[in-house]
Protein backbone atom coordinates (compact mmCIF):
# COMPACT_ATOMS: atom_id res chain seq x y z
CA UNK A 1 0.00 0.00 0.00
CA UNK A 2 1.43 3.42 -1.07
CA UNK A 3 -0.83 4.99 1.33
CA UNK A 4 -3.35 4.60 4.37
CA UNK A 5 -6.17 6.31 5.52
CA UNK A 6 -5.13 9.05 8.21
CA UNK A 7 -6.09 8.56 11.56
CA UNK A 8 -8.08 11.59 11.87
CA UNK A 9 -10.08 10.39 8.38
CA UNK A 10 -10.66 7.33 10.42
CA UNK A 11 -12.32 8.61 13.62
CA UNK A 12 -14.55 10.10 11.09
CA UNK A 13 -15.38 8.08 8.79
CA UNK A 14 -16.13 5.76 12.29
CA UNK A 15 -18.42 8.10 13.23
CA UNK A 16 -20.01 8.40 9.54
CA UNK A 17 -19.16 12.17 9.07
CA UNK A 18 -16.70 11.90 6.42
CA UNK A 19 -17.85 13.13 3.23
CA UNK A 20 -17.25 12.21 -0.42
CA UNK A 21 -15.02 12.14 -2.21
CA UNK A 22 -12.76 11.03 0.54
CA UNK A 23 -15.60 8.55 1.99
CA UNK A 24 -15.47 6.80 -1.56
CA UNK A 25 -11.48 6.59 -1.24
CA UNK A 26 -11.97 5.47 2.33
CA UNK A 27 -14.38 2.76 1.36
CA UNK A 28 -12.46 1.62 -1.55
CA UNK A 29 -9.37 1.37 0.35
CA UNK A 30 -10.35 -0.28 3.89
CA UNK A 31 -11.31 -3.01 1.61
CA UNK A 32 -7.77 -4.15 0.75
CA UNK A 33 -5.99 -2.77 3.29
CA UNK A 34 -6.11 -4.61 6.78
CA UNK A 35 -3.48 -2.29 8.56
CA UNK A 36 -6.13 0.52 8.07
CA UNK A 37 -9.32 -1.95 9.29
CA UNK A 38 -7.16 -2.12 11.93
CA UNK A 39 -6.58 1.44 13.02
CA UNK A 40 -10.40 1.95 12.40
CA UNK A 41 -11.49 -1.11 14.94
CA UNK A 42 -9.18 0.75 17.50
CA UNK A 43 -10.77 4.07 16.98
CA UNK A 44 -14.42 2.96 16.92
CA UNK A 45 -16.85 1.57 19.67
CA UNK A 46 -18.34 -1.79 17.90
CA UNK A 47 -22.08 -0.15 17.49
CA UNK A 48 -20.32 2.57 15.97
CA UNK A 49 -17.96 -0.29 13.77
CA UNK A 50 -20.70 -2.38 12.75
CA UNK A 51 -23.36 0.27 11.64
CA UNK A 52 -19.91 1.32 9.48
CA UNK A 53 -19.56 -1.86 7.95
CA UNK A 54 -23.25 -1.97 7.43
CA UNK A 55 -22.68 1.29 5.33
CA UNK A 56 -19.21 -0.14 3.67
CA UNK A 57 -21.29 -3.10 2.66
CA UNK A 58 -23.86 -1.05 0.96
CA UNK A 59 -21.87 1.24 -0.76
CA UNK A 60 -19.63 -1.41 -2.43
CA UNK A 61 -22.91 -2.46 -3.68
CA UNK A 62 -23.79 0.67 -5.34
CA UNK A 63 -22.60 1.53 -8.92
CA UNK A 64 -20.26 4.21 -9.51
CA UNK A 65 -21.18 7.42 -10.07
CA UNK A 66 -20.54 8.32 -14.08
CA UNK A 67 -17.69 11.03 -15.06
CA UNK A 68 -20.51 13.50 -14.19
CA UNK A 69 -21.51 13.23 -11.57
CA UNK A 70 -18.36 12.23 -9.87
CA UNK A 71 -16.47 15.89 -11.86
CA UNK A 72 -19.36 17.22 -9.69
CA UNK A 73 -18.73 16.05 -6.23
CA UNK A 74 -15.14 16.48 -6.42
CA UNK A 75 -16.24 20.67 -7.45
CA UNK A 76 -17.68 20.07 -4.19
CA UNK A 77 -21.46 19.48 -5.40
CA UNK A 78 -23.62 17.56 -2.74
CA UNK A 79 -23.84 13.48 -4.23
CA UNK A 80 -27.81 14.11 -3.98
CA UNK A 81 -27.18 17.44 -6.26
CA UNK A 82 -25.29 15.89 -8.54
CA UNK A 83 -27.51 13.16 -9.24
CA UNK A 84 -30.11 15.25 -9.47
CA UNK A 85 -27.62 17.43 -12.16
CA UNK A 86 -26.82 14.27 -13.94
CA UNK A 87 -30.39 13.42 -14.52
CA UNK A 88 -30.88 16.81 -16.56
CA UNK A 89 -31.17 16.21 -19.94
CA UNK A 90 -29.29 19.08 -20.86
CA UNK A 91 -26.67 18.54 -19.28
CA UNK A 92 -25.52 15.64 -21.22
CA UNK A 93 -22.44 15.76 -23.75
CA UNK A 94 -24.65 15.85 -27.08
CA UNK A 95 -26.10 19.54 -26.43
CA UNK A 96 -22.61 20.28 -24.95
CA UNK A 97 -21.32 19.53 -27.82
CA UNK A 98 -23.89 20.94 -30.22
CA UNK A 99 -23.57 24.27 -28.13
CA UNK A 100 -19.39 24.27 -28.37
CA UNK A 101 -20.16 23.52 -32.04
CA UNK A 102 -22.57 26.50 -32.67
CA UNK A 103 -20.47 28.99 -30.41
CA UNK A 104 -17.02 28.29 -32.37
CA UNK A 105 -18.97 28.55 -35.92
CA UNK A 106 -20.53 31.84 -35.10
CA UNK A 107 -16.85 33.08 -33.23
CA UNK A 108 -14.95 32.01 -36.56
CA UNK A 109 -17.45 34.31 -38.09
CA UNK A 110 -17.68 36.93 -36.27
CA UNK A 111 -13.45 37.10 -36.72
CA UNK A 112 -13.66 36.59 -40.35
CA UNK A 113 -16.46 38.19 -41.64
CA UNK A 114 -16.87 41.58 -42.98
CA UNK A 115 -15.30 43.95 -40.29
CA UNK A 116 -17.90 45.73 -38.10
CA UNK A 117 -18.18 47.68 -34.94
CA UNK A 118 -20.08 44.95 -32.98
CA UNK A 119 -20.23 40.81 -33.22
CA UNK A 120 -23.76 41.20 -33.84
CA UNK A 121 -24.24 37.25 -34.77
CA UNK A 122 -22.53 36.09 -31.47
CA UNK A 123 -24.30 38.54 -29.68
CA UNK A 124 -27.69 37.61 -31.16
CA UNK A 125 -26.79 34.05 -30.62
CA UNK A 126 -25.43 34.08 -27.19
CA UNK A 127 -28.23 34.55 -25.09
CA UNK A 128 -30.74 32.00 -26.72
CA UNK A 129 -28.48 29.14 -25.75
CA UNK A 130 -29.36 29.59 -22.12
CA UNK A 131 -32.80 30.37 -22.95
CA UNK A 132 -33.20 26.94 -24.45
CA UNK A 133 -30.99 25.30 -22.24
CA UNK A 134 -33.19 25.96 -19.44
CA UNK A 135 -36.36 25.84 -21.11
CA UNK A 136 -35.67 22.01 -22.30
CA UNK A 137 -34.20 21.49 -18.68
CA UNK A 138 -37.46 20.96 -16.92
CA UNK A 139 -41.08 19.70 -18.50
CA UNK A 140 -42.22 16.64 -20.16
CA UNK A 141 -40.84 17.69 -23.42
CA UNK A 142 -37.27 16.32 -22.36
CA UNK A 143 -37.40 14.84 -18.95
CA UNK A 144 -38.86 11.56 -19.15
CA UNK A 145 -39.23 11.72 -15.10
CA UNK A 146 -41.29 14.67 -15.20
CA UNK A 147 -44.40 13.40 -13.75
CA UNK A 148 -42.88 11.60 -11.31
CA UNK A 149 -40.89 14.30 -10.44
CA UNK A 150 -43.69 16.50 -10.47
CA UNK A 151 -45.44 14.49 -7.50
CA UNK A 152 -42.44 13.81 -5.44
CA UNK A 153 -42.25 16.10 -2.53
CA UNK A 154 -39.10 18.29 -3.55
CA UNK A 155 -41.20 21.11 -4.83
CA UNK A 156 -40.60 21.70 -8.73
CA UNK A 157 -39.49 24.78 -8.55
CA UNK A 158 -36.28 24.21 -6.18
CA UNK A 159 -35.73 21.37 -8.77
CA UNK A 160 -36.17 24.05 -11.27
CA UNK A 161 -34.08 26.32 -9.94
CA UNK A 162 -30.97 23.76 -9.44
CA UNK A 163 -31.11 22.80 -12.90
CA UNK A 164 -31.53 26.56 -13.88
CA UNK A 165 -28.10 27.45 -11.85
CA UNK A 166 -27.07 24.53 -13.43
CA UNK A 167 -27.44 24.90 -16.95
CA UNK A 168 -26.92 28.93 -16.11
CA UNK A 169 -23.49 27.99 -15.13
CA UNK A 170 -22.29 25.75 -17.91
CA UNK A 171 -24.24 27.90 -21.04
CA UNK A 172 -22.87 31.26 -19.89
CA UNK A 173 -19.70 29.81 -19.34
CA UNK A 174 -19.40 28.44 -22.41
CA UNK A 175 -20.72 32.29 -24.14
CA UNK A 176 -17.86 33.60 -21.90
CA UNK A 177 -14.85 31.40 -23.24
CA UNK A 178 -16.20 32.10 -26.47
CA UNK A 179 -16.05 35.69 -26.10
CA UNK A 180 -12.69 35.44 -24.82
CA UNK A 181 -12.02 34.45 -28.78
CA UNK A 182 -13.31 38.06 -29.51
CA UNK A 183 -10.73 39.85 -28.14
CA UNK A 184 -10.68 43.10 -31.00
CA UNK A 185 -14.22 43.54 -29.03
CA UNK A 186 -13.20 44.16 -25.70
CA UNK A 187 -16.43 44.67 -23.33
CA UNK A 188 -18.54 45.22 -25.96
CA UNK A 189 -18.04 41.36 -26.94
CA UNK A 190 -20.32 40.49 -23.55
CA UNK A 191 -23.13 42.58 -24.55
CA UNK A 192 -25.00 39.30 -24.52
CA UNK A 193 -24.74 38.60 -20.75
CA UNK A 194 -27.67 40.98 -20.04
CA UNK A 195 -30.26 39.63 -22.18
CA UNK A 196 -29.09 36.34 -21.60
CA UNK A 197 -30.46 36.39 -18.30
CA UNK A 198 -33.74 38.56 -19.25
CA UNK A 199 -34.64 36.29 -21.79
CA UNK A 200 -33.96 33.30 -19.67
CA UNK A 201 -35.52 34.69 -16.64
CA UNK A 202 -38.44 36.42 -18.78
CA UNK A 203 -38.98 32.73 -20.65
CA UNK A 204 -39.34 30.98 -17.25
CA UNK A 205 -41.63 33.41 -15.37
CA UNK A 206 -43.97 32.96 -18.40
CA UNK A 207 -43.73 28.74 -18.49
CA UNK A 208 -46.34 28.68 -16.06
CA UNK A 209 -49.29 30.61 -17.90
CA UNK A 210 -47.90 29.75 -21.73
CA UNK A 211 -46.50 26.23 -21.12
CA UNK A 212 -42.53 25.23 -21.75
CA UNK A 213 -42.87 25.20 -25.33
CA UNK A 214 -44.56 28.62 -26.30
CA UNK A 215 -43.20 30.64 -23.52
CA UNK A 216 -39.20 30.18 -24.49
CA UNK A 217 -40.47 30.47 -27.90
CA UNK A 218 -42.26 33.82 -27.97
CA UNK A 219 -39.46 35.09 -25.77
CA UNK A 220 -36.96 33.99 -28.46
CA UNK A 221 -38.90 35.57 -30.95
CA UNK A 222 -39.51 38.53 -29.61
CA UNK A 223 -35.58 38.74 -29.08
CA UNK A 224 -35.05 38.50 -32.77
CA UNK A 225 -37.42 40.63 -33.59
CA UNK A 226 -36.17 42.99 -31.57
CA UNK A 227 -32.92 42.61 -33.19
CA UNK A 228 -34.19 42.99 -36.86
CA UNK A 229 -36.25 46.37 -35.45
CA UNK A 230 -32.78 47.49 -33.91
CA UNK A 231 -30.80 46.92 -37.23
CA UNK A 232 -33.54 48.04 -39.35
CA UNK A 233 -34.16 51.45 -37.30
CA UNK A 234 -30.36 51.63 -37.41
CA UNK A 235 -29.96 51.26 -41.20
CA UNK A 236 -26.85 50.46 -42.87
CA UNK A 237 -24.21 53.53 -42.41
CA UNK A 238 -24.97 53.69 -38.78
CA UNK A 239 -21.43 53.37 -36.89
CA UNK A 240 -21.50 51.51 -33.79
CA UNK A 241 -23.56 48.44 -31.85
CA UNK A 242 -27.36 48.17 -32.58
CA UNK A 243 -29.90 49.91 -29.25
CA UNK A 244 -29.93 46.24 -27.10
CA UNK A 245 -26.62 46.93 -27.31
CA UNK A 246 -25.67 50.21 -26.19
CA UNK A 247 -25.11 51.18 -22.37
CA UNK A 248 -29.13 52.16 -22.11
CA UNK A 249 -29.89 48.77 -23.82
CA UNK A 250 -28.39 46.91 -21.58
CA UNK A 251 -29.77 49.12 -18.87
CA UNK A 252 -32.68 48.21 -19.90
CA UNK A 253 -32.15 44.46 -20.05
CA UNK A 254 -31.27 44.70 -16.28
CA UNK A 255 -34.50 46.28 -15.19
CA UNK A 256 -36.21 43.43 -17.21
CA UNK A 257 -34.15 40.36 -15.78
CA UNK A 258 -34.74 41.90 -11.93
CA UNK A 259 -38.75 42.10 -13.48
CA UNK A 260 -38.83 38.92 -14.53
CA UNK A 261 -36.85 37.03 -11.70
CA UNK A 262 -39.59 38.90 -9.31
CA UNK A 263 -42.48 37.94 -11.52
CA UNK A 264 -40.71 34.21 -11.70
CA UNK A 265 -40.75 34.26 -7.63
CA UNK A 266 -44.37 35.02 -7.49
CA UNK A 267 -45.82 32.33 -10.31
CA UNK A 268 -43.26 29.41 -8.79
CA UNK A 269 -46.24 26.97 -7.40
CA UNK A 270 -47.03 27.03 -11.00
CA UNK A 271 -43.98 24.42 -11.69
CA UNK A 272 -45.62 21.91 -8.94
CA UNK A 273 -48.04 20.55 -11.12
CA UNK A 274 -47.90 18.87 -14.89
CA UNK A 275 -50.95 19.70 -16.13
CA UNK A 276 -51.16 21.25 -19.14
CA UNK A 277 -48.42 23.93 -18.54
CA UNK A 278 -45.21 23.86 -17.21
CA UNK A 279 -45.16 21.17 -15.00
CA UNK B 1 -63.33 0.10 7.94
CA UNK B 2 -62.06 4.00 8.25
CA UNK B 3 -61.33 5.20 4.45
CA UNK B 4 -58.34 6.14 3.99
CA UNK B 5 -58.62 8.30 0.96
CA UNK B 6 -61.24 10.02 0.74
CA UNK B 7 -62.74 12.40 -2.66
CA UNK B 8 -66.09 14.04 -2.70
CA UNK B 9 -67.50 15.95 -6.04
CA UNK B 10 -64.04 16.09 -8.30
CA UNK B 11 -64.48 17.00 -11.88
CA UNK B 12 -62.34 18.05 -14.37
CA UNK B 13 -62.39 19.49 -17.66
CA UNK B 14 -59.50 19.09 -21.08
CA UNK B 15 -60.85 21.50 -23.36
CA UNK B 16 -63.93 20.61 -24.16
CA UNK B 17 -64.00 17.89 -22.96
CA UNK B 18 -65.48 16.53 -19.04
CA UNK B 19 -63.07 14.35 -17.89
CA UNK B 20 -64.13 13.54 -14.67
CA UNK B 21 -67.85 14.24 -13.33
CA UNK B 22 -68.66 14.57 -10.12
CA UNK B 23 -66.39 11.90 -8.77
CA UNK B 24 -66.88 10.71 -5.27
CA UNK B 25 -65.20 7.35 -3.81
CA UNK B 26 -63.67 6.29 -0.58
CA UNK B 27 -60.31 3.89 -0.54
CA UNK B 28 -59.62 1.88 2.44
CA UNK B 29 -55.98 -0.46 3.06
CA UNK B 30 -55.96 -3.14 0.60
CA UNK B 31 -56.01 -3.21 -3.01
CA UNK B 32 -59.15 -0.83 -5.31
CA UNK B 33 -59.32 -1.78 -8.49
CA UNK B 34 -60.39 0.98 -10.94
CA UNK B 35 -61.94 -0.39 -14.03
CA UNK B 36 -62.95 1.51 -17.11
CA UNK B 37 -62.92 1.73 -20.85
CA UNK B 38 -60.59 3.53 -22.65
CA UNK B 39 -61.51 7.45 -22.19
CA UNK B 40 -63.47 6.66 -19.09
CA UNK B 41 -61.33 9.20 -16.86
CA UNK B 42 -58.86 6.60 -14.70
CA UNK B 43 -55.91 7.95 -15.75
CA UNK B 44 -57.16 11.92 -14.98
CA UNK B 45 -58.73 10.73 -11.52
CA UNK B 46 -55.61 8.76 -10.66
CA UNK B 47 -53.10 11.86 -11.92
CA UNK B 48 -55.20 14.01 -9.46
CA UNK B 49 -55.68 12.10 -6.52
CA UNK B 50 -51.46 11.58 -7.19
CA UNK B 51 -51.82 15.59 -7.06
CA UNK B 52 -50.25 15.84 -10.35
CA UNK B 53 -53.55 17.90 -11.83
CA UNK B 54 -55.94 19.92 -9.34
CA UNK B 55 -59.56 19.28 -9.86
CA UNK B 56 -61.33 21.81 -11.28
CA UNK B 57 -64.28 21.08 -8.36
CA UNK B 58 -64.22 18.96 -5.65
CA UNK B 59 -61.70 17.84 -2.62
CA UNK B 60 -59.85 15.00 -1.53
CA UNK B 61 -58.05 13.60 1.38
CA UNK B 62 -54.95 11.36 1.57
CA UNK B 63 -54.11 9.86 4.96
CA UNK B 64 -55.53 12.91 6.49
CA UNK B 65 -54.10 15.19 4.38
CA UNK B 66 -55.54 18.09 2.02
CA UNK B 67 -53.52 19.23 -0.96
CA UNK B 68 -55.85 21.99 -1.40
CA UNK B 69 -52.63 23.91 0.28
CA UNK B 70 -49.26 23.87 -0.63
CA UNK B 71 -48.32 22.46 2.57
CA UNK B 72 -51.51 19.83 2.25
CA UNK B 73 -49.87 18.85 -0.71
CA UNK B 74 -46.50 18.33 0.25
CA UNK B 75 -47.80 16.38 3.38
CA UNK B 76 -49.92 14.04 0.49
CA UNK B 77 -46.52 13.42 -1.68
CA UNK B 78 -44.15 12.36 1.20
CA UNK B 79 -46.97 9.48 1.76
CA UNK B 80 -47.45 8.70 -2.26
CA UNK B 81 -46.27 5.85 -4.42
CA UNK B 82 -46.90 7.04 -8.18
CA UNK B 83 -46.53 4.38 -11.09
CA UNK B 84 -47.74 6.45 -13.88
CA UNK B 85 -48.77 4.84 -16.94
CA UNK B 86 -45.91 5.05 -19.36
CA UNK B 87 -43.40 5.68 -16.39
CA UNK B 88 -40.18 7.59 -18.21
CA UNK B 89 -36.10 6.36 -17.39
CA UNK B 90 -33.15 8.15 -17.53
CA UNK B 91 -31.81 5.10 -20.47
CA UNK B 92 -28.58 5.72 -18.98
CA UNK B 93 -28.72 5.18 -15.13
CA UNK B 94 -28.86 2.23 -14.23
CA UNK B 95 -31.72 0.44 -12.15
CA UNK B 96 -29.97 1.59 -8.84
CA UNK B 97 -29.20 4.94 -10.00
CA UNK B 98 -32.80 5.51 -11.18
CA UNK B 99 -33.92 4.26 -7.80
CA UNK B 100 -31.95 6.34 -6.21
CA UNK B 101 -32.53 9.96 -7.82
CA UNK B 102 -36.38 8.88 -7.41
CA UNK B 103 -35.41 8.91 -3.86
CA UNK B 104 -33.46 12.12 -3.68
CA UNK B 105 -36.78 13.44 -5.20
CA UNK B 106 -38.20 12.14 -2.28
CA UNK B 107 -36.29 13.79 0.34
CA UNK B 108 -33.78 11.62 1.09
CA UNK B 109 -30.70 13.09 0.60
CA UNK B 110 -28.57 11.33 3.17
CA UNK B 111 -26.36 9.12 1.25
CA UNK B 112 -25.70 5.83 3.24
CA UNK B 113 -29.63 5.73 4.72
CA UNK B 114 -30.64 6.22 0.56
CA UNK B 115 -28.71 3.60 -0.86
CA UNK B 116 -30.58 1.68 1.89
CA UNK B 117 -33.37 2.36 0.93
CA UNK B 118 -32.64 1.73 -2.99
CA UNK B 119 -31.65 -1.79 -1.92
CA UNK B 120 -34.52 -2.46 0.12
CA UNK B 121 -36.81 -1.67 -2.60
CA UNK B 122 -35.27 -3.12 -5.22
CA UNK B 123 -35.16 -6.12 -3.31
CA UNK B 124 -38.31 -6.36 -2.68
CA UNK B 125 -39.47 -6.52 -6.60
CA UNK B 126 -36.48 -8.98 -7.08
CA UNK B 127 -34.24 -6.62 -8.61
CA UNK B 128 -31.41 -6.89 -6.40
CA UNK B 129 -29.45 -8.83 -9.17
CA UNK B 130 -29.65 -6.71 -11.70
CA UNK B 131 -29.49 -3.38 -9.99
CA UNK B 132 -26.29 -2.56 -11.84
CA UNK B 133 -27.54 -3.07 -15.35
CA UNK B 134 -28.36 0.00 -17.34
CA UNK B 135 -31.92 0.56 -17.63
CA UNK B 136 -32.13 0.51 -21.77
CA UNK B 137 -30.71 -3.31 -21.10
CA UNK B 138 -33.65 -4.29 -19.04
CA UNK B 139 -37.13 -6.19 -20.77
CA UNK B 140 -40.04 -4.64 -20.43
CA UNK B 141 -41.37 -6.72 -17.04
CA UNK B 142 -38.22 -5.79 -15.45
CA UNK B 143 -38.34 -1.83 -16.38
CA UNK B 144 -42.05 -1.83 -14.87
CA UNK B 145 -40.80 -3.56 -11.59
CA UNK B 146 -38.01 -0.86 -11.44
CA UNK B 147 -40.84 1.73 -11.50
CA UNK B 148 -42.40 0.14 -9.33
CA UNK B 149 -39.39 0.14 -6.70
CA UNK B 150 -39.18 3.60 -7.10
CA UNK B 151 -42.77 4.19 -6.33
CA UNK B 152 -42.29 2.51 -2.80
CA UNK B 153 -39.34 4.08 -1.78
CA UNK B 154 -40.02 5.58 1.42
CA UNK B 155 -42.68 3.19 2.06
CA UNK B 156 -45.68 5.07 0.84
CA UNK B 157 -49.18 5.02 2.45
CA UNK B 158 -50.79 5.45 -0.62
CA UNK B 159 -49.93 3.67 -3.70
CA UNK B 160 -51.06 4.49 -7.32
CA UNK B 161 -50.37 2.34 -9.86
CA UNK B 162 -51.96 3.36 -13.63
CA UNK B 163 -51.99 0.41 -15.84
CA UNK B 164 -48.95 -1.45 -14.41
CA UNK B 165 -49.82 -5.04 -16.42
CA UNK B 166 -50.63 -3.32 -19.68
CA UNK B 167 -47.47 -4.89 -22.50
CA UNK B 168 -46.78 -7.54 -20.12
CA UNK B 169 -46.62 -11.36 -21.00
CA UNK B 170 -48.65 -13.62 -19.03
CA UNK B 171 -45.63 -14.87 -17.01
CA UNK B 172 -44.31 -11.03 -15.98
CA UNK B 173 -48.05 -10.58 -15.57
CA UNK B 174 -48.49 -12.78 -12.77
CA UNK B 175 -44.92 -12.10 -11.19
CA UNK B 176 -46.30 -8.18 -11.48
CA UNK B 177 -49.28 -9.37 -9.84
CA UNK B 178 -48.17 -11.13 -6.88
CA UNK B 179 -45.85 -7.76 -6.44
CA UNK B 180 -48.81 -5.65 -6.74
CA UNK B 181 -50.48 -8.14 -3.89
CA UNK B 182 -47.90 -7.82 -1.85
CA UNK B 183 -47.30 -4.16 -2.04
CA UNK B 184 -51.37 -3.89 -0.93
CA UNK B 185 -50.22 -5.51 2.37
CA UNK B 186 -50.83 -2.43 5.03
CA UNK B 187 -51.06 0.49 2.52
CA UNK B 188 -54.13 1.72 0.34
CA UNK B 189 -52.99 0.91 -3.21
CA UNK B 190 -55.57 1.93 -6.25
CA UNK B 191 -55.36 -0.11 -9.49
CA UNK B 192 -56.17 1.01 -12.33
CA UNK B 193 -56.44 -1.41 -15.03
CA UNK B 194 -59.12 -2.56 -18.29
CA UNK B 195 -58.17 -6.55 -17.40
CA UNK B 196 -61.31 -7.73 -15.03
CA UNK B 197 -58.73 -11.09 -14.48
CA UNK B 198 -56.29 -8.01 -12.28
CA UNK B 199 -59.09 -6.80 -10.13
CA UNK B 200 -60.71 -10.93 -9.65
CA UNK B 201 -56.90 -11.79 -8.47
CA UNK B 202 -55.82 -8.89 -6.74
CA UNK B 203 -58.73 -6.89 -5.53
CA UNK B 204 -60.89 -6.61 -2.07
CA UNK B 205 -62.80 -3.02 -3.80
CA UNK B 206 -63.44 -2.33 -6.69
CA UNK B 207 -64.74 1.26 -8.91
CA UNK B 208 -65.93 1.11 -12.57
CA UNK B 209 -65.44 4.32 -14.42
CA UNK B 210 -67.22 5.19 -17.56
CA UNK B 211 -67.87 8.65 -19.42
CA UNK B 212 -65.86 10.51 -16.20
CA UNK B 213 -68.22 9.15 -13.45
CA UNK B 214 -68.40 6.78 -10.58
CA UNK B 215 -70.60 3.85 -12.13
CA UNK B 216 -70.10 1.35 -9.69
CA UNK B 217 -67.89 1.31 -6.07
CA UNK B 218 -68.38 -2.40 -4.11
CA UNK B 219 -66.57 -5.42 -3.50
CA UNK B 220 -65.87 -8.02 -6.72
CA UNK B 221 -68.34 -10.47 -5.35
CA UNK B 222 -70.67 -7.67 -5.62
CA UNK B 223 -69.95 -6.37 -8.89
CA UNK B 224 -70.38 -10.12 -10.04
CA UNK B 225 -73.63 -10.61 -8.14
CA UNK B 226 -74.90 -8.00 -10.60
CA UNK B 227 -74.79 -10.22 -13.84
CA UNK B 228 -76.68 -12.97 -10.98
CA UNK B 229 -79.72 -14.72 -13.93
CA UNK B 230 -77.87 -12.30 -16.93
CA UNK B 231 -75.83 -14.64 -18.47
CA UNK B 232 -77.06 -17.85 -20.30
CA UNK B 233 -75.59 -20.09 -22.71
CA UNK B 234 -76.84 -20.86 -25.95
CA UNK B 235 -75.38 -22.73 -29.11
CA UNK B 236 -75.80 -19.86 -32.06
CA UNK B 237 -75.26 -15.79 -30.80
CA UNK B 238 -78.75 -14.84 -29.34
CA UNK B 239 -79.38 -11.34 -31.32
CA UNK B 240 -81.20 -10.38 -27.89
CA UNK B 241 -78.04 -10.44 -26.07
CA UNK B 242 -76.11 -7.08 -24.87
CA UNK B 243 -72.85 -9.13 -25.77
CA UNK B 244 -72.10 -12.40 -27.07
CA UNK B 245 -69.07 -14.44 -27.66
CA UNK B 246 -67.96 -18.27 -28.75
CA UNK B 247 -66.61 -20.11 -25.71
CA UNK B 248 -63.80 -23.00 -25.44
CA UNK B 249 -66.70 -25.58 -25.88
CA UNK B 250 -68.29 -24.35 -28.91
CA UNK B 251 -71.14 -22.37 -27.02
CA UNK B 252 -72.29 -18.88 -27.25
CA UNK B 253 -71.77 -16.90 -23.62
CA UNK B 254 -74.43 -14.22 -23.97
CA UNK B 255 -74.57 -11.57 -21.62
CA UNK B 256 -77.76 -9.19 -21.32
CA UNK B 257 -81.58 -10.52 -20.47
CA UNK B 258 -82.02 -14.06 -20.97
CA UNK B 259 -85.05 -15.51 -22.36
CA UNK B 260 -87.63 -17.87 -20.81
CA UNK B 261 -86.31 -21.40 -20.68
CA UNK B 262 -82.70 -20.00 -21.02
CA UNK B 263 -79.57 -22.41 -19.70
CA UNK B 264 -78.12 -19.97 -16.91
CA UNK B 265 -74.11 -19.61 -16.05
CA UNK B 266 -72.48 -18.86 -12.70
CA UNK B 267 -71.61 -14.83 -13.62
CA UNK B 268 -68.16 -13.87 -13.77
CA UNK B 269 -66.52 -10.57 -13.08
CA UNK B 270 -66.20 -9.66 -16.27
CA UNK B 271 -70.07 -9.90 -17.13
CA UNK B 272 -70.68 -7.94 -14.02
CA UNK B 273 -68.83 -5.15 -15.34
CA UNK B 274 -70.16 -5.32 -18.86
CA UNK B 275 -73.74 -4.96 -17.40
CA UNK B 276 -72.49 -1.89 -15.41
CA UNK B 277 -70.79 -0.43 -18.71
CA UNK B 278 -74.21 -1.17 -20.74
CA UNK B 279 -76.26 0.43 -18.07
CA UNK B 280 -74.02 3.52 -17.67
CA UNK B 281 -74.10 4.00 -21.53
CA UNK B 282 -77.93 3.49 -21.19
CA UNK B 283 -78.10 6.34 -18.59
CA UNK B 284 -75.74 8.53 -20.69
CA UNK B 285 -78.27 8.03 -23.79
CA UNK B 286 -81.08 8.98 -22.34
CA UNK B 287 -79.91 11.94 -20.81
Amino acid sequence: MSWHVSEEDLRAYARGELAPPGLWSADAHLTACARCRGVLADVSDPAALDAGWERLDAELDAPRPGLFESLLVRLGVADHIARLLAATPVLRGSWIGAVVALLVMTVVVANVGPSADTPTLFLALAPLLPLAGVALSYGPALDPTHEMAVVSPMHGFRLLMIRTVAVLVAGLGLNGLATLALPGYGLRALAWLLPALALTATGLALTPRLGPVLAPSLVGGAWITLLLAAEAAAGPDTEGPIAPFTATGQGVFAVVAALAVALLYAVRDGFDRAGGNAA
Amino acid sequence: MTPTVSASGLSLRYGGIRALDDVSLRLTRGVTGLLGPNGAGKTTLLRVLATAVPPDRGAFTVLGHDPGTPRGRQEVRRVLGYLPQAPGFHPDFTAFEFVDYVAILKELTDRGARHREVRRVLAEVDLGDVRGRRIKKLSGGMRQRVALAAALVGDPGFLVMDEPTVGLDPEQRMRFRELIAQAGEGRTVLLSTHQTEDVAMLCNRVVVLAGGQVRFEGTPAELTARAAGRVWSSTERDPGALAGWRTGTGSFRNVGDPPPGAELLDPTLEDGYLLTLDDAGAEVAAA
